[in-house]
């Protein structure tokens, strides 16, 4: 009995030493390969420090606006002075008429106008409703955004000093409950700073890592098969498909797993964007996350028939990706056919999982529909690499 | 010139051979066209999913619920017994914000004690943040002047003495060109040029890095008589023409069918498409003569070309970035284009104010002739190495 055991645990060891034989031996010719060294250490290394650093910065300040003045009275310089105290704009200069302000918006040094009519005062005074004209360069959304609310809301509180002089109450709090029957309070409640860094980087650090994985994946399969004919070496340790795949996902999924630890968890600590994972979620997410995009790259890989066509079939996918994950546009609003496309790329769930626990401090119970979908997307894409290898080993 | 002639129908060959080319040439930039204007052919997110915790639950606080409904943007899908409940449902990715109306709001509103509502979103999509802001904005405005209204038009005031009390300074707003604020109009002109010309980038290092990897390097230059020039323009040149028909279709579909905004005209388009198919292939073969290695330029131009989707600055912009990046911003043709686009087409303005980008992408296009030398030592000499 004894014996029958240790034989089947000697097998069982047999088994295991196989797979990591093969598994040293993948290693081995990464390292051999510069462009793989490049893929899978370098960009994972220095490209989330390079968002990071364009991102930085997160809001925009201070966009510049050309006034065109033509009331020259009090209640103008007003509005000018209050719009100007503003963090978002800055009053770069004064133009005598609309044709000089759009020059210098050409020349792009201002990215919105302000126009303040002859009667803008006379308005006011004669109680009647006063018009600034506000004019955007619609070519940056920011600015625009910029330009356009801080112009309401200076509307507003100029608007409400008049009211207040109007009505003549005896206190301050008459006058508050007046202008403002009803208070609204604002309140953004996840990313509150309203910060394009903290927006748009953690579904770029996931992509990092699904892109990189996938385009040194498609080299190295590439390799194999200009080298070999087929995506298996012709070598006595590659004789089992399961064990062939076993390798390659111990020598992905170790390396993967340091490397998204320094990219989702690392880097958001380094240049001070919110990070409020925790960490034992973090290990929950990460493993389905790195197992279906490995076997999501076995599968969709091994259609490489030259090593550098990958280039051109894996890199420009990252844009749209970005953007039916919803985040450059709302999920809400993607149609229906490309949904159901999304729901192909692991790079989808991660993003939006790792969004919710990363930037809105959901644990892992909270996205469990999306940890479900990486586990399905785990299972079919290991059931059709094995039919791809299993395929792949008869040739 | 007959060498010239050769040397592109030897590539016409290859192109036929090789399924790649036209898959990267063709295929997959219909397949981006299509991508991003019918992703965002609603021009702006509409209907996005909001909730409600209302607490209060009277004729006024459903009348401010019923205002947010029906706003463009804003759609209400669930009530919410509690802002917890509702802030679980945020994190769950099933609204993107959601109004609090605490109890004893109306109360307190006819009283003249100014309550408090409270409106939750959030900017983990910011785009979604800032569209539903901007309606919170307006009917909670609405709502306060609704009060307002009543009490005016109670004591006897015209409607036009009631506007000018509740708002005295109005805004006249220009969004020039795009006043409807269409993200598609906005996105896509961007995006989908520059997607094309990332394909010009890889595809031209892949183009002459082929020739060493299959080591027909030395043929290819005794084909063209020694001449590096003629060698690389004829490798090139189906390619060109191809692209060029390519960014023209791109222009065709967004300023003709979709009928985007192009003040600018015609001819500033086909100035600026040949421009840029120009720039692209000038930048590839000057990075592949600078590494002569088909691995290696086929990375570069990968990354340089995957990165300027951020340093064009359309969404993020150029001027809000550190100094250093600012200014390394310059060395990315797709910012030229962008530029040139948005300046004398977009905007119409003249070749005054972008005469510098148009310079710039000309000096892309012309940057090959300083690494000819290298390009010609490269085809006769180098070897592939894997």
């Amino acid at each position: 009995m004894s014996n029958e055991r240790r034989k089947s645990v000697n097998k069982i060891f047999g088994h295991i030493r196989q797979i990591c034989a093969i598994w040293q031996q993948e290693v081995t010719s990464m390292l051999k390969d510069e462009g793989m060294l490049l893929i899978l250490l370098l960009i994972p290394l220095a490209y989330p420090v390079l968002y990071s650093w364009v991102y930085n910065n997160e809001v925009v300040h201070e966009v510049p606006v050309v006034i065109v003045d033509k009331s020259h009275s009090s209640q103008s310089r007003k509005f000018i002075q209050m719009y100007d105290a503003s963090p978002s704009v800055k009053v770069c200069c004064y133009a005598n008429n609309l044709k000089e302000a759009q020059d210098i918006v050409g020349h792009q040094k201002a990215y919105g106008v302000l126009y303040f009519p002859e009667d803008f005062a006379k308005r006011i005074n004669r109680m009647e409703q006063a018009t600034v004209g506000v004019y955007c360069d619609m070519s940056l959304m920011l600015a625009y955004k910029n330009v356009y609310q801080t112009a309401t809301t200076v509307q507003g509180l100029m608007g409400a000093e008049i009211q207040t002089k109007l009505l003549g109450n005896h206190t301050t709090r008459e006058d508050e409950v007046a202008t403002q029957p009803l208070n609204v309070e604002e309140v953004p409640i996840f990313n509150t700073t309203g910060g394009y860094g903290n927006f748009i980087l953690p579904g770029v650090l996931i992509l990092i890592l699904q892109q990189t994985l996938l385009l040194g994946m498609g080299l190295f399969i590439g390799t194999t098969r200009e080298e070999n004919g087929r995506i298996i070496p012709r070598n006595p340790l590659y004789s089992n498909s399961l064990k062939v795949i076993g390798g390659r996902w111990m020598a992905y999924i170790l390396l993967y797993t340091v490397l998204a630890t320094y990219i989702l968890l690392v880097i958001p600590k380094m240049f001070s964007f919110v990070s409020i994972i925790y960490w034992k979620d973090f290990l929950l997410f990460i493993l389905p996350f790195l197992m279906s995009c490995i076997f999501f790259g076995m599968t969709t890989m091994s259609i490489i028939r030259r090593r550098e066509d990958v280039f051109l079939i894996v890199v420009f996918t990252s844009v749209p990706l970005l953007f039916i994950a919803g985040v450059s546009w709302p999920a809400s609003s993607i149609p229906e056919f490309w949904r159901w496309l999304s729901y192909l790329f692991p790079s989808t769930f991660g993003i939006k999982g790792f969004i919710a626990m990363n930037s809105m401090g959901a644990r892992i119970e909270d996205i469990s529909p999306e940890i479900t979908a990486l586990w399905v997307q785990t299972a079919v894409y290991f059931l059709t690499t094995v039919a791809i290898y299993h395929r792949e080993m008869k040739k | 010139m007959r060498r010239l002639a050769d040397i592109m129908l030897r590539e016409c060959g290859k192109i036929r051979k090789n399924p790649i080319y036209l898959l990267s040439m063709v295929v997959l930039p219909l397949i981006v066209m299509l991508f991003f204007t019918s992703l965002m052919s609603e021009g702006q997110p509409q209907d996005m999913p909001v909730g409600v915790v209302d607490l209060d639950n009277s004729s006024t606080t459903r009348a401010i619920v019923r205002r947010l409904d029906g706003m463009q943007t804003s759609h209400v899908v669930a009530y919410y017994p509690s802002a917890s409940e509702a802030r679980k449902a945020i994190q769950h990715g099933e609204i993107y914000a959601f109004l609090y109306i605490p109890q004893g709001t109306t109360e307190k509103l006819l009283a003249a004690r100014q309550p408090t509502v409270s409106f939750y979103y959030s900017n983990t999509s910011l785009t979604a943040g800032a569209l539903l802001f901007r309606d919170l904005k307006t009917v909670t405005t609405l709502a306060g002047a609704a009060v307002g209204q009543a009490t005016m038009r109670a004591k006897g005031f015209t409607e036009k003495q009631t506007m000018a009390f509740l708002q005295p300074i109005t805004l006249d707003t220009h969004l020039v060109n795009n006043p409807v604020t269409s993200y598609n109009l906005y996105l896509s002109t961007m995006l989908i040029p520059a997607a094309i010309m990332l394909f010009i980038m890889i595809l031209t290092t892949y183009t002459l890095g082929t020739e060493l990897k299959e080591g027909c390097g030395k043929e290819l230059m005794e084909r063209a008589g020694g001449n590096a020039f003629i060698a690389t323009a004829g490798k090139l040149l189906p390619q060109t023409l191809l692209f060029i028909a390519m960014m023209l279709i791109h222009a065709f579909y967004l300023f003709g069918m979709l009928g985007f905004t192009h003040e600018g005209g015609l001819t500033w388009i086909l100035v600026l498409n040949v421009l840029g198919v120009l720039a692209g292939q000038g930048f590839g073969i000057a990075i592949f003569g600078l590494m002569p290695s088909m691995r290696m330029s086929m990375s570069v131009c990968s990354l340089w070309g995957v990165l300027s989707f951020s340093m064009i600055g359309a969404a993020f912009p150029a001027f809000a970035m550190d100094a250093p990046l600012e200014a390394l911003a310059w060395l990315f043709p797709m910012r030229h284009y962008w530029l040139v686009y948005s300046l004398n087409i977009f905007n119409g303005y003249p070749l005054a104010d972008s005469w510098l980008h148009i310079a710039t992408l000309l000096v892309f296009a012309l940057m090959p002739l300083l690494f000819i030398n290298r390009i010609k030592k490269a085809f006769e000499e180098y070897i592939y190495v894997k």
